[in-house]
């Protein structure tokens, strides 16, 4: 019988294989970072003793503010409804932050759900970045703030946007990775597109930096 | 295309990213095993369809995927406002009901 073997859902890209050092040469510079952990967190930010203990666990504020996020020592924590937040931070930590969620937020009405499997994100960075998404969604990218994270469109399914070193990360489910890369390869064509190292980008093992 | 403000997101988004919910605060019979067909049938598959201002659903589907309501005129196309359920409930009633 197989192990099961864990794989990125844009693996069949080979994206390892083409990728280099991120220069002047190509207008857009795109990378998945791969592998990283996605825990969805659900509660009332309204209930001061959710946030409170939440807060204890993940070591940061956690954003009640609509559309924005944090980032803090490795963990980035994405406002995505309401109720409702991201959690992403290196697969290691993935156990450590579940079960912390879940042992403090017992008594406490909330969900703690791993979605590790679900997801995957795409780092996109030149001078020309912003271009391709203007293609791609009916948001207006030129006006996202940074700290600010947005749902929006990405051709016709969805992504969650922010802006993180020098260019955007999208977040996107799994089973549209593979339409969404195509689509960003297909738009970031006149521009060049370079496949950018992840270790150059800084990401490697490390997962979410800020 | 028009631009719909989310009251959860606190955003003005286009209405591509949205989907449209259907009318909105419609009474379902409390006591459906009893009552007649022709009540339930009018739940089902009637609505008011005015033309003029409709309260109406809307879910934010690829931002925050909740529910909110819209008081939009179905003949222009404007706007009035948009409001979370508990909010637009306040108004709705206060205006009377739908109009």
């Amino acid at each position: 019988m197989a192990e099961p073997l864990m794989q990125s859902p844009l693996s069949a890209f080979d994206l390892g294989v083409q990728a280099r050092a991120i220069d002047d040469s190509r207008g857009v510079w795109a990378s998945e970072i791969p592998l990283l952990a996605y825990i969805s967190l659900r509660g009332d930010a309204g209930d001061a003793a959710f946030v409170e203990k939440v807060v204890s666990v993940i070591g940061m504020p956690l954003p009640v503010a609509p559309c924005t996020f944090a980032a803090s020592n490795g963990v980035t924590a994405l406002w995505m409804s309401p109720d409702e937040w991201m959690i992403v931070c290196r697969r290691e930590r993935l156990s450590e932050l579940t079960s912390g969620l879940k042992s403090i937020l017992q008594g406490i009405r909330s969900q703690v759900a791993d979605n590790s499997g679900g997801y995957t994100q795409v780092s996109l960075q030149g001078r020309n970045a912003l271009d391709v998404l203007q293609h791609a969604s009916v948001y207006d990218f030129a006006a996202l703030q940074p700290g600010r994270v947005v749902g929006t469109t990405f051709g016709k399914s969805s992504v969650y946007a922010y802006r993180a070193d020098n260019g955007f990360r999208l977040i996107m489910r799994r089973s549209f990775a593979d339409y969404i890369w195509r689509y960003l390869v297909r738009a970031a064509a006149p521009y060049g597109l370079g496949i950018a190292a992840i270790e150059a980008t800084g990401h490697a093992g490390q997962g979410v930096a800020e | 295309m028009f631009v719909l403000f989310c009251p959860h997101c606190q955003e003005k988004r286009e209405e591509e990213e949205f989907g449209y919910g259907g009318e909105a605060f419609r009474v379902r019979p409390s006591t459906p095993d009893t009552v007649d067909d022709e009540t339930w049938g009018d739940y089902l598959f009637m609505r008011s369809n005015p033309k003029g201002w409709n309260w109406e659903l809307w879910s934010h589907a690829t931002g925050c995927r909740k529910f909110f309501v819209v008081k939009r005129n179905t003949a222009t196309n404007a706007i009035a406002g948009s409001w979370t359920l508990a909010e637009g409930r306040k108004v709705y009633d206060a205006e009377g009901g739908a109009q």
